[in-house]
Parts: C-alpha cells; sequence; structure tokens
C-alpha cells in the first residue's frame, strides 16, 4: 500500500521538476538593431530592420535558440540612427548600457557603421553589419565585427569587367562620388575599363539629396559618352535615369544602387526604367531568388504590405548567422564564445543571399561575408536577372587581409 | 548675501554634476551627459557671437570640425601628445575664424548668417574631398582617447572644462568688453559714433566663440573616437543656434539648459519611433514661438513675478 504523502510528495517533486524545465526552457534573448529608419538611408535601413523582426519571429514561431536545455525566444529592440555617426554611438550605448543587448545587428550605412565599429571591440557584444559598403569597416579585424555584404570595390571590380566586355569605351560616371564607398566603386570599374582599354570620360556628382541633375547629365550629354555610369542612393539615382530619357539621351545606362522596383517607381516609370542595368551584389530579385528568397519576398511582402529591398537580406541573414553561432558555441552569455563561433560558420541553410563561401566558412578570418556579383536590367517593370559577374571571393578576401 | 545667493543656484548645479557619474547607474546616461558638456563649451561659444553679439553665426559645427580633425590629425601624423593637440585645437580653429571672421563681419544681419552658412558648407566641403589627409567620408577611427577610455574620467575632464568656459564667458559678460558686445546688439551704429572699432570686438567674439567650438570639436573626437564630416554640418550648426535660444539668448545659463535640452531631447524621444523628429521639430517650433526668451528668460520673470508678489505682500 502506497504512503499517499509520499506520493503527494512525489508528485509535486516531479511537478515542480517539469514546471522548473519549462521555465528554464522558455527564455529571453533581446537581440538590438541600430539603424537608419527616418531620413535618406531609411530606403535601406528600414527594410532591414523590418527583416530581423521577420526572422526572429519565424525563429520564435520554430522554437527559438536552442543553447543546451534552454529554449530562447528573440525579442528585437530597434533604434533609429538616422545614418547619422553621433546618433548610431548614442543609439547603441543605449542597447549596450541601459537595455543589455549583448547582440546588434542591422547597420545599413557607412558613416553611422564606421562609428560604432570604432569602438565596439572594446564591448562585450557582438555587431552584424548589413548593407553598409565602406570596405574599412573589415579591414580593422575587430574580432567581434562581421558583415553580410561585401565590400563595394569587390563588386566595383565586377561590374568594370562586365561594362568592358559589352564594348563601351568612354563611360561618364555620375554620383555620390563624396560617399567613400562609392567612390570605391568607380575606381575598381576604371581600373578593369583601363584594362580593356576604356576609360571614365567626367566624374560628375550629385549629393543625396539632390534631386535635379539635369545640370550634370547637360553637361555629361554634350561629351558624347558611350554609356553612363550612375552610382547612389535610390531616389537621386531615380531622377538621373528619369531626366536622361527626358534629355533623350539614347545611350546605355548602368548603376550601383540596389533598390526595388517599388522604390524606382516611386520616382520614374517603367517605361525610363526601361533597359537600365544595375550592377551589384546578387541581392534579391524574384527571378534571381532561391526558394528562400522567393519565400522571403513572399512572408515579406505579406508582413509589411510592401516589396522588400533588395538588400534587407543581408539583414534577415543575420539573424540565422547569429542562431547559428549561439547553438554552436553554446552560449548566449560568451559573446567571445560567439564572435568565435561566427568566424568559422558554414553557411547556415535558411539565408537569402547566395553567398560565396571562403575555405568553406560564411565569414572570412576579416569577419566579411562574399555573396556573387550579378547583372540585373529592367525589363517591362521589373528587375531581371541576367547573368553572374566574374567574383574571385578568395582572391579579394586575401586582397582584404593586406589592408589596415 | 545678495551675491552670495545668486551662486548658490550654480554651486549646487555644479555640485549634482560633480556627483552625477556616481548617481546613474546606466552608463549610456553618462555618455550622454558628456556629449552635453561638450555642447555647453559649443553652445557657451555661440551664445558669445549670437546672444551677447547679436550676430547669428552658421558655422560652429565647422569650427567644431576643424578642431576636431585639427587635434586628430596632428596626434596621429605627428606622434605629438593627445593633451598638447588638444590645446592646440582651439588656437589653429582660432586661425581660421579671424581668416574667414575679418572679411564676413563686414556684413551684417541675415548676409552674415548666409556668410557662416556658406563657410560651414565650404568646411564640409574640403574634409570629404580632401580624402587624402581627412580619409574622406569614410571617416578616422580609433582616435586615441584619455585615460583609456574611460568616461568617468573623461566626464571630469569635459565639466572641468565646461564649469571654466561657462565661467570665462561670465567673466566675459561682465567686463567692459561684453558691455561693448551687448551695445553692439543693440545699436552697433552708435557704438561706432562714440568711437569704438565695433568690428574689432565683434572679431573677438567671432574668434573666441571659434576657440570654444574647436576645443569641443577636440573633445568630441578624443571622446568618441571617430570623426567624419556629416557630424560637423549645417544641421550641427543649427543645433548650437538652438541650444542658445532654448536655454535663453543672452544669458550665462541659457546655453548649459540649451546643450542638455539639444543631446538629450532627441533620445527621450526615442519612444515615439519614426516620429521621434516630428515630435522633436514640433517642441522646437513651439519652444522658439511661445518662448522667445528661453528657459531662462521665462524662469528670471516668473521668479520677478514671485518676488514682487511676495514684497506686496510683507508690505
Amino acid at each position: 500500500m502506497p504512503n499517499p504523502k509520499l506520493t503527494r510528495a512525489c508528485a509535486a517533486l516531479a511537478l515542480s521538476l517539469v514546471a522548473g524545465t519549462a521555465l528554464a526552457a522558455e527564455k529571453k534573448l533581446t537581440i538590438g538593431v541600430a539603424d537608419a529608419l527616418t531620413g535618406g538611408g531609411a530606403v535601406y535601413g528600414l527594410p532591414q530592420a523590418n527583416a530581423v523582426k521577420m526572422a526572429a519571429e519565424e525563429i520564435n514561431a520554430a522554437g527559438g535558440i536552442k543553447v543546451g536545455a534552454d529554449n530562447y525566444k528573440l525579442d528585437v529592440i530597434a533604434y533609429d540612427d538616422k545614418a547619422n555617426p553621433t546618433e548610431a554611438t548614442n543609439a547603441v550605448r543605449k542597447l549596450i548600457d541601459r537595455d543589455g543587448v549583448k547582440y546588434i545587428l542591422g547597420f545599413c550605412c557607412s558613416g553611422s557603421t564606421s562609428a560604432v565599429a570604432s569602438f565596439i571591440g572594446n564591448e562585450k557584444a557582438v555587431m552584424l553589419v548589413g548593407n553598409a559598403a565602406e570596405r574599412s569597416i573589415t579591414t580593422k579585424k575587430i574580432p567581434n565585427l562581421v558583415r553580410t555584404r561585401p565590400p563595394a570595390d569587390y563588386t566595383g571590380q565586377a561590374a568594370g569587367t562586365f561594362i568592358a566586355r559589352k564594348g563601351q569605351k568612354r563611360i561618364a560616371v555620375l554620383g555620390a562620388l563624396d560617399v567613400g564607398f562609392y567612390a570605391q566603386y568607380v575606381d575598381s570599374v576604371e581600373r578593369e575599363l583601363k584594362k580593356a582599354g576604356g576609360e571614365i570620360i567626367a566624374r560628375e556628382v550629385f549629393s543625396l539629396k539632390d534631386r535635379d541633375m539635369t545640370p550634370q547629365l547637360t553637361k555629361i550629354r554634350g561629351l558624347n559618352p558611350d554609356a553612363i555610369l550612375v552610382v547612389g542612393y535610390v531616389e537621386p539615382a531615380a531622377f538621373v535615369y528619369r531626366q536622361a530619357v527626358e534629355l533623350g539621351m539614347k545611350i546605355p545606362r548602368y548603376g550601383f544602387t540596389s533598390g526595388s522596383e517599388e522604390q524606382f517607381l516611386r520616382v520614374t516609370t517603367s517605361e525610363q526604367m526601361e533597359g537600365v542595368w544595375d550592377l551589384r551584389p546578387t541581392e534579391l530579385t524574384l527571378l534571381s531568388a532561391s526558394k528562400n528568397g522567393v519565400a522571403y519576398h513572399a512572408n515579406y511582402t505579406k508582413k509589411f504590405n510592401a516589396s522588400p529591398s533588395p538588400s534587407s537580406p543581408y539583414a534577415y541573414d543575420q539573424v540565422y548567422a547569429l542562431k547559428a553561432a549561439i547553438e554552436a558555441a553554446g552560449t548566449v552569455d560568451n559573446t567571445e564564445a560567439v564572435a568565435k563561433a561566427l568566424r568559422n560558420l558554414p553557411v547556415p541553410s535558411q539565408v537569402v543571399m547566395q553567398y560565396q563561401p571562403v575555405d568553406g566558412k560564411m565569414f572570412d578570418s576579416n569577419g566579411q561575408a562574399y555573396t556573387s556579383n550579378g547583372a540585373f536590367q529592367w525589363q517591362k517593370g521589373q528587375w531581371v536577372f541576367v547573368e553572374d559577374l566574374p567574383s574571385d571571393s578568395k582572391a579579394y578576401s586575401q586582397f582584404l587581409s593586406t589592408l589596415n | 548675501m545678495n551675491k552670495s545667493l545668486h551662486l548658490l543656484p550654480w554651486l549646487l548645479g555644479l555640485a549634482v554634476l560633480a556627483m552625477l557619474p556616481q548617481l546613474i547607474t546606466v552608463k549610456y546616461y553618462l555618455h550622454l551627459s558628456i556629449l552635453a558638456l561638450i555642447w555647453v563649451i559649443v553652445a557657451q561659444g555661440q551664445n558669445l557671437i549670437q546672444g551677447f553679439t547679436g550676430y547669428v553665426s552658421i558655422v560652429q559645427a565647422g569650427f567644431m570640425g576643424i578642431g576636431a580633425y585639427a587635434s586628430t590629425l596632428i596626434g596621429l601624423n605627428f606622434q605629438w601628445p593627445l593633451w598638447l593637440t588638444m590645446m592646440l585645437a582651439p588656437l589653429i580653429t582660432a586661425l581660421f575664424a579671424l581668416a574667414t571672421g575679418y572679411p564676413s563681419l563686414r556684413v551684417k544681419g541675415h548676409y552674415f548668417a548666409i556668410v557662416t552658412l556658406a563657410f560651414n558648407l565650404i568646411i564640409v566641403i574640403v574634409l570629404v574631398n580632401y580624402s587624402e589627409l581627412t580619409k574622406g567620408e569614410a571617416g578616422i577611427s580609433n582616435i586615441p582617447k584619455p585615460w583609456g577610455g574611460s568616461r568617468e574620467a573623461f566626464y571630469y575632464l569635459a565639466l572641468a572644462l565646461a564649469a571654466s568656459l561657462t565661467l570665462l564667458a561670465a567673466l566675459i559678460a561682465r567686463s567692459r568688453v561684453g558691455e561693448i558686445l551687448l551695445a553692439i546688439r543693440q545699436n552697433e551704429d552708435f557704438v561706432a559714433a562714440i568711437g569704438i572699432s565695433a568690428w574689432k570686438y565683434k572679431l573677438f567674439a567671432f574668434v573666441i566663440s571659434a576657440m570654444y567650438a574647436g576645443l569641443g570639436g577636440a573633445l568630441y573626437a578624443h571622446f568618441q573616437g571617430f570623426i567624419n564630416p556629416e557630424i560637423f554640418g549645417v544641421a550641427q550648426s543649427l543645433d548650437a543656434i538652438l541650444a542658445v535660444i532654448l536655454g535663453g539668448s543672452g544669458t550665462i545659463a541659457g546655453p548649459v539648459i540649451g546643450a542638455f535640452l539639444v543631446v538629450f531631447l532627441p533620445e527621450i524621444l526615442r519612444f515615439a519611433d519614426s516620429f521621434r523628429l516630428i515630435l522633436y521639430g514640433l517642441i522646437l517650433v513651439l519652444a522658439t514661438i511661445f518662448m522667445p526668451i528661453g528657459i531662462v528668460g521665462i524662469a528670471k520673470s516668473a521668479f520677478a513675478r514671485m518676488t514682487r508678489r511676495g514684497g506686496q505682500h510683507g508690505g
């Protein structure tokens, strides 16, 4: 005859153990986003912040991040940095010092990202950079920083080869050349053009807030170039494409913008965009997308009632890379271990971008990831992936390692 | 007795600020307080030319940039000690201010504002395009920080400098020079009519104002460890003007209050997400319309009303 008191005690103990396990299993991991949610950089920053939130929800719905016996559900705090260095520093200080966040994602724009990168090495935190393309962000060998987007000159090299192969010799550039990474892109294009006997005959500048580019275009038209190359944020680039047509310029138009169809069509018409090339990392377009990419596009559109910008998966992929790194490191508290695990990570199966791993790893020793580069052309209202651009991630990674 | 009473709020304020690092548990607020103290220096400089002399200058952030880049580049390229480069920064900024102030102070009113605005734009353009030296828009990182980057120590440095320069501004304001600056603000032609070379005093105010900004810029660079041209644009010069207007133009306490407001207000409003800037703009517009004499001006008139009423009751 069992002792009823002992049975009740055993039952209570078992219940408390089960409850205890359940409580231990349900933990919360807060991750932060610092990005341009307002201002000129918001065309990149806002979709990135949305992408992080969406990835976090997906991970939570699938059970969270498993660390030993615990299951961590992700909670996202997003702060606006207006793509401004001081604001970005304030936002990240708030995330680390006040909110106790250890993992900070987003970072669409180079100036604000560089400001945070300058001190993140001293923090017990991990910084995952997205769309910011300035090369120097990953030349400083910061152990707790990784970046999903390749530097601009990695893409510029491939773009230059493509333009040269098209047979155009005299190229006029119009762009935000006072922004470092756009200038680096153009320098790389120029190096490749010169190898094929081509040249850049003009470097006209617009600022990110300019909307009337007809003076520069009129000057360029007078030089009679074979093609124009437009490098800059989506809105000013869209105005250039529109105004080039309005000025009757019927030469090939190349660009480096990473804008979505929706973003371009706010400024210009599909007819005015017809035939424009965008030479950029093989980011998200439906025609080039993998199965993950198609699903990402559909889910994002449904959730936010807008198409995702092509570069937004850089941030989405950050979350899955972080998940895999935390699970590999077996800790959420030891940021050094997680940062180390990121450097040794194979490309996770859930990512959207098509990464070119270096030595089988998503991030190289500099913390830099590489995607393939692609030539996209605007055809009948949408970006169409035409072909891959020649890109050697391993060679570039070695070159990046030589820089300080 | 009356003088002691006048000093009491300052001493209390200084005591609170001195204890702040011990009171603050979240270091983020210490970070913002350091930025605010740097802005106190910049705004006190702005107040000398704008509040006391009546000339609205839109180049204060540009001068901050000159100070920041001067201290950083000299330090990095010649390996000079950080303290020396920080002391040189306001002197180098003063040279630029002399060169720009001499021609620009020949014009008055809105024209002066426009000329200084152009100077700020030129400074940014040079910083962006002279990238061999300034590294352009990518900026300069890993700028040396004093005391191994200790924020507490830097806070006391910023506090000591902000307090000393506020005292210096008060001494200037109470001196004969300060009286002449006020007279220029009231009626420049009258000042000239009594045989005073107004331009010398205007240039003095402009150069001293720039030196404040130059030191503020150097402090910013060695606190943040990163600078790029965007930080020193016209928008930041407008922040310096706003700090003076919000706090109280032509007062010594005004720029102190205004500087804390322009740093803390946008951060406090982060809860409003994308409406933050709209709210910030709205608060600034309303404050400028309904509080043209600034917070200090309102506090002074309220205090005067209260003491009058108290006196009537007593009598």
